[in-house]
């Protein structure tokens, strides 16, 4: 049963990785003599021009960017939420959580438009601006559970000691919540490391691509001109990072959804 | 008064950004979809007093995107759902080894869609392709997967499933983790059978989050882009072509941002009455029954 | 309760360490890789993105031209080898203003939209009417809007029939003719179809659209009006033939799901009497050893008794980007790449069809490219799709009801009224107003 089940979610990624390592006339006939296995296909891959290490590199620098501009915004706002009281409360909530579910893609002829007015376009950090946006509804969702698990007689001692708000977040709420930003910070890594629609129509400078779009960029040809063997190598490449990433933070991401979702 | 107040002012620079994104567009839609903006206009608004809103009614190539895009959607939600509860069910069981695998089941959900998609290219490849190559063996000939509309349909929903089975597993995971251990062992006692216990304890516990996820991958379903763009292009003949491809195309391919804009907020209406139909039809039926139960 | 400093309790999540991790491991190589680059007096660049099947053909002439040293660099971007999906590329780069290219290989379905958003420099400061002059009169067509020139054509194939020798000793004079052909050949068993075409749902179709209705003296625009005039009892007339084709089995039913390489292995492989292509198609019959290598004919379309027919222009040409840093040189590359050499080389290697009328009179090249002399004769009666910026939108609703129509959907003259209802909806909705459409800014 396990075995089935992990075949299933990694074998199509399995298969990659072995035409990722075959030589490509090995992809198309089965080699009669010589050794069908190289790394070839990673050497080019990675002297291509730009070298894949630029498109891993745009990621991780969109996904951090993003990933601190969404705690910096989400931290406040989930506090105040929790604070706050009333329909208010109760018609930001609905809101964020239709935002949360909202489909991406049919935002970014809009987005295109503010990206052309403003000169935001081709520029990997303003790119990060509507990704944050994208992110905040589950992030102030989750966060502002992990406040609402907070006994609140720690933070009232706070204040008679006299810790302004500032100090008693530092100090007081946020090393509580650790677990939770962690969690919040993974998922917002992962939304922009693989958000597609609007890096899509943000970047069409050929060094400033993030990772999906690379990607798809390499098979956006037709079916017969696709490099199989080096795209492959790419994917391979693309995914290592995000291996490591789940393979860490796996008990991370569970419990922060746990706490997300029941409060949610 | 002051605490609501400070509590605003805390909230105020995400809830500007949070407009800027998400409200500011379907704005910016309402008033584009009653101007011509194409290339006939210099790319600048001229209104054109509704005609948009009368060629979407008579555009067939719309109402056939949103049968297609609606037959994905609850296809590929009722399989996830349906693969999501068994894996969750397995994944919350004590096995050996449980974090490995579950961080291992929760990877196609994490990795970039295009990236598989291309991935599920090079698998349904005709002739080269593992699939192909398996019916060769096997004394077949090597099938076009994706150039007939019935198989590749098949298979966009097959690798929608794939992708992202695991990640209402990982909420239907975290629901099945609220539902108390000895309720179970109680019921257990009293001679139920497994089958039984999942019927009378877990489903009924679990809807809130069944219908969560519904909703959640309903709505993100409904607006499917980048798997069916670089997957099938959405093609062969526009067969899997969904409404927000469609609505790309218009903007980036015909650079008519006036009638893109009324497919997309035409997009963006159809699913709130879809959201709505699923969330009425889930409080009349289950979860009106399951928040009677005691939890 | 003591008061933890917020990093110290952050550190002890693995989180934050796989985090840091996956930074390093993408950041440092990305800054260890990255060599010092030889500064040197370079050439001007002249970056040029084409289809990688063109790229590829002109890539010897190319390498030639970079090293005779004349101050420029050419660097052929290689797109992507389907048409639609280049032209998004481009697109995608033009709209937000800054374009990583000089020059694009335009398509001559492509030119008015984009000259209409105005990313393309006129060309007539350096290419005067004479030089136009000295091409055939079908490779001038689709270069020109209003006052202007925006491209320089580099081939000019059309549409073409392809017969089978072997099975007639003519080929069809009309539209008559081929269905007559066609049947009595499937009648005495010789062979299993008769016409081959493309039907499926594509750009192909409305290809195939744009010959029938001149065939049966219809048209798909009126200039004059700026508007489309497919309810035309002619254009009915062409739609019912190809409807016919298919009830009457002289095209299998197939046909409504062929492209253009369908229709060509199906025909290369001996199944049918005639095939509609462009002149690629050739080449990959005689080059293989195909059980029809050696017994095809080509020649022009055909029209119905009494009208003239015509192919479907399909010619590629260079354009030059507003904002190029480089125009003198930009034109340069264009003036070298369109000229006679290239067009030789790739009449020779590649079965393009050149726009030059002098090479038409090589002889040499006469001998060596037999499809030549009736690739010149298409070029006299050629059938231009329409030259409107919506013409995409126009095209995309006609192939969809053509195609409707091939599979038993609507009647012929259902399915012409509703495309023309369809397209004036179109031209209302972007144009803003029936008058103001279509015409040329």
């Amino acid at each position: 049963m396990r075995l089935l089940v992990l075949l299933w979610s990694l074998g199509p990624l399995l298969w990659q990785l072995r035409t990722s390592l075959l030589r490509p006339e090995a992809l198309v006939a089965p080699l009669l003599e010589g050794n069908p296995w190289t790394l070839a296909n990673y050497q080019l891959v990675l002297s291509g021009d730009p070298p894949f290490w630029r498109y891993l590199g745009n990621s991780t620098l969109v996904g951090l960017a993003t990933t601190l501009l969404t705690l910096l915004l989400a931290v406040p706002c989930a506090y105040g939420l929790q604070k706050l009281r009333g329909p208010l409360r109760w018609g930001v909530g609905l809101a964020l959580v239709g935002a949360a579910m909202f489909p991406t893609v049919l935002l970014f002829l809009a987005l295109l438009e503010i990206a052309r007015s403003f000169g935001l376009a081709n520029n990997l950090l303003t790119l990060s601006l509507p990704y944050t946006a994208l992110s905040l509804p589950l992030a102030v969702l989750l966060l502002r559970a992990a406040f609402a698990d907070l006994p609140g007689e720690l933070e009232d001692a706070a204040r008679l000691e006299g810790l302004d708000l500032g100090q008693r977040l530092q100090h007081v709420l946020l090393p509580l919540l650790a677990p939770a930003l962690a969690s919040t910070a993974i998922l917002v890594f992962l939304a922009s490391w693989n958000e597609y629609a609007i890096a899509l129509t943000w970047i069409s400078r050929n060094d400033l691509l993030t990772l999906p779009i690379a990607i798809a960029r390499i098979g956006g040809g037709s079916v017969f001109t696709i490099p199989y063997g080096a795209f492959a190598a790419a994917t391979v490449l693309g995914s290592l990072p995000l291996l490591l990433l789940v393979l860490l933070a796996q008990r991370s991401i569970v419990s922060g959804l746990t706490r997300g979702a029941v409060k949610g | 008064m002051r605490t609501r107040t400070s509590s605003l002012l805390l909230m105020l620079p995400a809830l500007v950004l949070l407009a800027t994104v998400f409200l500011y567009p379907l704005l910016r839609y309402g008033w584009l979809s009653l101007q011509a903006s194409s290339v006939l206009t210099g790319l600048l608004p001229v209104p054109n007093g509704g005609a948009n809103w009368l060629r979407l009614l008579d555009d067939a190539r719309f109402w056939t995107d949103a049968g297609q895009t609606l037959r994905f959607a609850l296809c590929s939600v009722a399989l996830e759902l349906v693969g999501g509860l068994a894996l969750a069910l397995l994944l919350h069981r004590p096995l050996r080894g449980r974090g490995p695998l579950r961080a291992l089941t929760l990877l196609p959900w994490a990795l970039p869609t295009t990236v598989m998609a291309l991935g599920w290219r090079w698998i349904l490849n005709d002739p080269h392709g593992p699939i192909n190559g398996a019916i060769r063996s096997l004394g077949g000939t090597s099938y076009g997967f994706l150039s007939t509309p019935a198989t590749t349909w098949f298979f966009v929903v097959l690798a929608d499933v794939w992708k992202t089975m695991p990640f209402v597993a990982l909420l239907l995971l975290a629901g099945l983790q609220t539902i108390p251990a000895d309720l179970e062992e109680a019921l257990r006692l009293e001679g139920a059978s497994r089958v039984q216990i999942l019927r009378r304890l877990t489903l009924p516990l679990l809807l809130p989050y069944l219908s969560l996820a519904l909703l959640f991958r309903l709505a993100q379903s409904l607006g499917v882009f980048d798997l069916i763009q670089v997957l099938s292009g959405g093609g062969p003949a526009g067969t899997t072509e969904s409404l927000a491809l469609y609505a790309y195309l218009n903007a980036m391919r015909f650079l008519d941002f006036g009638y893109a804009s009324t497919v997309m907020l035409a997009t963006f209406l159809l699913l709130v009455v879809a959201l709505g139909g699923g969330w009425l039809l889930l409080r009349r039926g289950g979860i009106a029954r399951a928040t009677e139960r005691p939890a | 309760m003591a008061a933890r400093p917020f990093f110290t309790s952050l550190r002890r999540q693995p989180v934050v360490v796989g985090l840091l991790v996956v930074l390093l491991l993408v950041l440092l190589p990305a800054f260890g890789l990255k060599g010092i680059q030889a500064i040197a007096a370079e050439p001007v660049p002249i970056r040029v993105l084409m289809p990688a099947p063109l790229a590829d053909a002109v890539a010897g002439p190319v390498a030639r031209f970079n090293a005779s040293g004349s101050g420029v660099a050419v660097q052929v971007i290689r797109g992507p080898l389907d048409t639609e999906t280049i032209s998004d590329l481009a697109i995608s780069s033009l709209l937000l203003g800054e374009a990583p290219f000089d020059l694009l290989l335009v398509d001559v379905s492509w030119l008015a939209k984009y000259v209409a958003a105005g990313w393309f420099l006129p060309l007539e400061r350096w290419f005067g009417p004479e030089i136009l002059a000295a091409m055939e009169p079908g490779a001038r067509l689709g270069n020109g809007l209003g006052d202007h020139l925006w491209r320089m054509p580099l081939t000019g194939d059309t549409g073409l029939l392809y017969w089978r020798s072997d099975l007639m000793d003519r080929p069809p004079r009309d539209t008559a003719e081929l269905v007559a052909i066609s049947r009595d050949l499937q009648r005495r068993g010789r062979v299993r179809w008769g016409y081959l075409w493309q039907g499926r749902q594509y750009e192909g179709l409305s290809c195939v659209m744009v010959e029938m209705l001149q065939a049966f003296g219809a048209r798909w625009w009126d200039d004059a009006t700026a508007t489309t005039v497919l309810d035309s009892p002619g254009a009915v007339a062409a739609a019912s033939w190809l409807d016919a084709l298919l009830r009457d089995g002289v095209s299998p039913k197939a046909v409504a799901n062929f492209a253009e390489n369908d229709a060509l292995q199906s025909f290369a492989a001996g199944e049918a009497a005639f095939l509609r292509n462009w002149p690629y198609a050739w080449r990959e019959i005689e080059k293989g050893e195909g059980p029809v290598t050696g017994k095809v004919g080509v020649t022009t379309m055909v029209g119905a008794p009494g009208e003239q027919g015509g192919g479907t222009l399909g010619t590629w040409g260079l354009s030059l980007i507003k904002g190029s840093p480089h125009p003198e040189e930009a034109v340069a590359v264009i003036r070298w790449l369109t000229g006679p050499v290239v067009q030789r080389q790739l009449a020779l290697e590649q079965g393009y069809a050149p726009t030059w009328s002098r090479l038409y009179d090589d002889p040499e090249l006469q001998r060596r490219a037999p499809l030549l002399a009736v690739q010149r004769q298409a070029l006299q009666h050629p059938q231009l799709r329409p030259l409107t910026p919506a013409y995409a939108q126009l095209s995309d609703l006609l192939a969809r009801q053509v195609n409707g129509m091939l599979t038993g959907q609507d009647g012929p003259g259902q399915t012409m009224a509703t495309a023309q209802r369809q397209s004036q909806q179109v031209l209302r909705s972007v144009a803003g107003t029936p008058d103001r459409a279509p015409r040329i800014p």
